[in-house]
């Protein structure tokens, strides 16, 4: 009887649940894009219209404006609680992608995130990464436990059989929670379109131009597309041949640089 | 309606021996199916070529630096793919022992299993491992990929003798084997298109092949299963309203039906079924993630499995299980582990049945280390609600953790422990023996001795049933006794009352009663409601299985409610009295029974000659005189067709 989006979703509100049930201070890392913002609406429905988690933002800085006044408008709109995290040593000592891709994102991402966890005394986290992103993505565990240090152990993860997913954690290790791993980009975008989400401008095509992803302006560029619909996203997502984060540049700095971002608690 | 992609979803999982190639499979898969993005395709042949390495098609999978290095996969992962209109999620799973339960995290989820055999080694040992594993899982069909048919020369007889063995390693483990197809992955022969190397083939291709049996697997009626619901959470947001959390397992719940809590024996009613967005929801079936609100406030906490109270799971504190081993870390018999079934969680002890029967992976017997399966019977510290094939329901899979990891999956065995129950006889006692076997009273009586054990809801109609039916048989010249649960109550049975133990305790009495005419060649009807499955086990236990017949006098609860002969669901409703079954009190429904009568259907001279039919079939009335005319009473015959009803 349910279709596939139906079966996504389900399944998706279980893990949500199964968080907010056996960890404390959950939150939901929320970066304003399409992932995370069918995140924070599965969040609604699983707690049946209420968002009883604050929303954490990992402020680069580089961000593009727009993402910031969409943030501000949309929080301000649905009265959500917003945590904003940042690095603000190493943004004050001029931290820039041309120090090395990998160095910012590190700093101004990875940093960040741990410091803001530690801050706020959160104990899980619930992002919105999918299997179908890149390889070391595909690797991961619904519930994966970060030690203090944020590092991905990911050659001795935990069994994870069922739905019994492991959210037992020492005190001073916390939890990425991925409810969307098993989702694909095209699915997201079927499902913003079935549920009419409002999203962020910039996915649709200006000047013959899109974000297909989207991140800090330095390193994310745009793609070629007259898509300005949801459905002519679709529809150019049914023929496109190249991966999501095809414009992502720190991506592509080093053969595994997600793999080495990722172990080292990047999201 | 046409059928979608979506409907026919499968979750296929790749097992094998380390080395037999399924990743390189797995990549050949994506590659053949032209969904590889190009950027991605050119990351591996950049990878390969630095490496100086023939384009591997399994880096798509083991995208891990390490992976790529050592040409391994270590942990699982899932690639959606999608061929000729039908969605696949394909799982990969690593081979090697020591990422046993990175194997066993990928398979869990799945339906249906591809089994990569190598054509040069054969059936290794983890291919066995990883079958068995399958099959605790509950994946019951299996395609068998040959791989590497290049490396034997395509030569048809050396297939053909594999194909024989494989087909009966997995027969053993009581999964199907549905195909059989020789590929060579590294090269994609035989993937998605005839190879014409292989002309003496006659069989689809692997994908086609894979096809056809999700097809075959999702004709497959799935068994109507009773209503569970695993409750997660119970929410109060702004409002004092109280909303009910939690994921349908099994079966539909509807808008109005009255529900059982377990192991908490609470019950309620629901008032409505929430789901965000969809004001009006009247019902909700398997897989649905719902919240409940009820006409009734009760204080339930996560843990409980929600059910209909005329179909409920068991609940106890230990079970027999079948369980795999996944820790590095070796079993130990003292140690406090926690037990996780459904949402419920208790501190438990593992107590091994008989040692595991992989003895490669355990040197010591006793023990358990990694990918060893055992026997166990597990003791909770609290009660937890939990499904057999005696109760039907889903809630039969749980793990085992110590205390930051999971060491075990396993599953709920269709054996109950029976320790607590059994009383201890006095070793000095011995039997005495007759002189008459059962057998020469059963000449004596003109026909076979058995029990015929009704066992349904107060008011299904079973004492109904059994008047009738005693009379039928006397008839008929037999010797027949009724065991009647009132009755009975009135002497034998006058100390009990009926909590879970004292009808358990009334069940063993009657049943060891049924045993003893049973011995003098009667035909013995029981007609107690014996709401517990594993009662009726142990029943069936005392009488031995060959003479048990398990009659289900099924009657909707409505019915039995508004007949209500004895007026006990009007006094349960008004607070007179507690544990009324179907009330207050659950009652598990025969799964298999030897017969099942509806009574809101079917007269009681129905009822009775599809007995007798029975009987007959079961020959135990072959040698009864038919027409014994000169017993007939006439007037115990007028009695009305459910004089409750």
């Amino acid at each position: 009887m349910s279709n596939y989006l139906d079966s996504l979703e389900n399944e998706s509100i279980f893990i949500i649940r199964e968080a907010y049930s056996r960890t404390k201070n959950l939150g939901l890392l929320w970066s304003m894009g399409k992932d995370s913002t069918v995140l924070l609406h599965l969040v609604r429905k699983a707690f049946l219209g209420n968002v009883p988690i604050p929303l954490v933002h990992i402020d680069t800085s580089y961000k593009i404006p727009e993402m910031i006044e969409w943030r501000d408008r949309y929080t301000k709109e649905h009265s959500l609680r917003l945590i904003v995290g940042a690095n603000k040593e190493a943004l004050a000592d001029g931290m820039h992608p041309s120090r090395g891709r990998l160095t910012c994102c590190g700093a101004l991402k990875t940093q960040a995130l741990l410091d803001t966890i530690k801050e706020h005394k959160i104990q899980a986290l619930l992002v919105g990464i999918r299997r179908d992103e890149e390889g070391s993505r595909g690797k991961e565990r619904v519930a994966s436990p970060r030690p203090e240090s944020g590092t991905w152990t990911y050659k001795e993860q935990p069994a994870e059989i069922w739905h019994y997913y492991n959210m037992h954690v020492p005190e001073t290790v916390h939890l990425r929670v991925h409810p969307l791993l098993q989702w694909t980009e095209m699915d997201v975008w079927e499902y913003i379109r079935r549920e009419k989400l409002d999203i962020m401008p910039l996915y649709f095509a200006k000047d013959g131009r899109r974000y297909r992803s989207l991140g800090c302006s330095p390193c994310t560029g745009t793609i070629d597309s007259s898509a300005t619909t949801l459905d002519q996203i679709i529809e150019e997502l049914r023929s496109t041949n190249t991966t999501e984060r095809a414009g992502r540049a720190q991506d592509k700095v080093d053969t595994y640089a997600m793999q080495k971002l990722r172990s080292g608690g990047y999201m | 309606m046409a059928q979608t992609a979506e409907a026919q979803l499968n979750k296929v999982v790749v097992v094998g021996h380390v080395d037999h190639g399924k990743s390189t499979l797995l990549g050949r898969i994506l590659l053949a199916c032209g969904k590889v993005p190009e950027d991605r395709i050119a990351h591996v042949e950049k990878i390969c070529q630095d490496r100086s390495v023939q384009f591997e098609p399994a880096f798509l999978f083991d995208a891990l630096q390490e992976e790529q290095e050592q040409g391994i996969s270590i942990d699982t992962t899932r690639v959606n793919f999608e061929y000729e209109g039908h969605r696949f999620i394909l799982i990969d799973a690593p081979g090697h022992l020591e990422f046993l339960k990175n194997m066993t995290s990928g398979a869990s989820e799945a339906d249906l299993g591809i089994l990569v055999v190598d054509c040069n080694q054969g059936v290794r040992s983890q291919t066995e491992r990883h079958l068995k594993i399958l099959s605790m899982l509950g994946v019951r069909s299996v395609i068998v990929a040959l791989n590497k048919v290049d490396q034997i020369n395509y030569d048809q007889s050396i297939f053909e003798q594999l194909c024989e063995s494989t087909r009966k390693i997995i027969e053993q483990q009581d999964i199907a084997c549905e195909e059989i197809v020789p590929i060579c992955a590294l090269a994609g022969d035989n993937i998605v298109t005839a190879s014409a190397n292989l002309e003496w083939y006659v069989g689809k291709p692997l994908l086609p092949t894979l096809i056809c049996v999700a097809q075959k697997i999702a004709l497959i009626e799935k068994e109507v299963t009773p209503f569970r619901m695993v409750l997660q959470d119970v929410y109060r947001f702004s409002s004092s309203e109280r909303f009910f959390a939690g994921r349908v397992e099994s079966g539909t719940i509807r808008v109005g039906q009255d529900i059982f809590f377990s192991p908490s024996g609470k019950v309620s009613r629901v008032e409505s079924i929430e789901k965000f967005g969809q004001p009006e929801c009247q019902s909700a079936s398997a897989s649905e993630s719902v919240a409940l609100r009820l006409s009734e406030q009760i204080f339930v906490e996560r843990g409980e499995v929600i059910s209909l109270v005329d179909n409920a799971p068991e609940v106890d504190n230990e079970f027999r299980a079948r369980l795999a081993w996944l820790s590095l870390a070796p079993f130990n018999p003292d140690q406090d582990y926690l037990l996780k079934i459904g949402t419920a969680e208790s501190a438990c002890k593992v107590e091994l049945l008989k040692d595991g029967d992989d003895a490669a992976a355990q040197p010591e017997s006793g023990s358990l280390s990694n990918g060893a399966f055992a026997e166990a019977i597990i003791r909770a510290t609290r009660q937890v609600a939990f499904d057999r094939a005696t109760t039907g329901g889903v809630i039969d899979n749980f793990v085992i953790c110590s205390t930051f990891e999971t060491v075990a999956a396993g599953v709920v065995d269709n054996r109950p422990v029976h320790t607590k129950r059994s009383l201890k006889v006095n070793p000095n006692l011995r039997r005495e023996r007759g002189y008459v076997e059962r057998k020469r009273f059963e000449e004596l009586n003109g026909h076979r001795g058995t029990v015929l054990w009704m066992t349904g809801l107060s008011g299904a109609g079973k004492s109904s049933l059994a008047k009738e039916l005693e009379a039928a048989l006397f008839e008929r010249s037999c010797r027949v006794v009724v065991l009647d649960g009132d009755n009975l109550r009135f002497g034998l049975c006058a100390d009990l009352g009926f909590s879970a133990d004292e009808r358990s305790e009334n069940i063993r009495r009657i049943a060891h009663s049924a045993r003893m005419f049973l011995d003098t060649g009667f035909i013995v009807v029981s007609a107690c409601i014996s709401p517990f499955a594993r009662d009726r086990e142990l029943a069936r236990e005392i009488v031995g299985a060959d003479d048990f017949n398990e009659i289900f006098v099924f009657c909707p609860l409505e019915e039995c409610q508004r007949r209500d002969p004895k007026g006990l669901y009007s006094k349960a409703s008004s607070g007179q009295i507690k544990a009324v079954t179907g009330f207050d009190s659950p009652y598990q429904s025969p799964q298999r029974p030897a017969l099942r009568l509806d009574s809101s259907k079917m007269t009681v001279s129905q009822e009775v000659s599809m007995i007798i039919s029975l009987l007959e079939e079961k020959q135990v009335l072959e040698n009864a005189k038919a027409e014994a005319d000169q017993y007939l009473i006439k007037d115990k015959f007028t009695l009305s067709a459910h004089s409750d009803g």
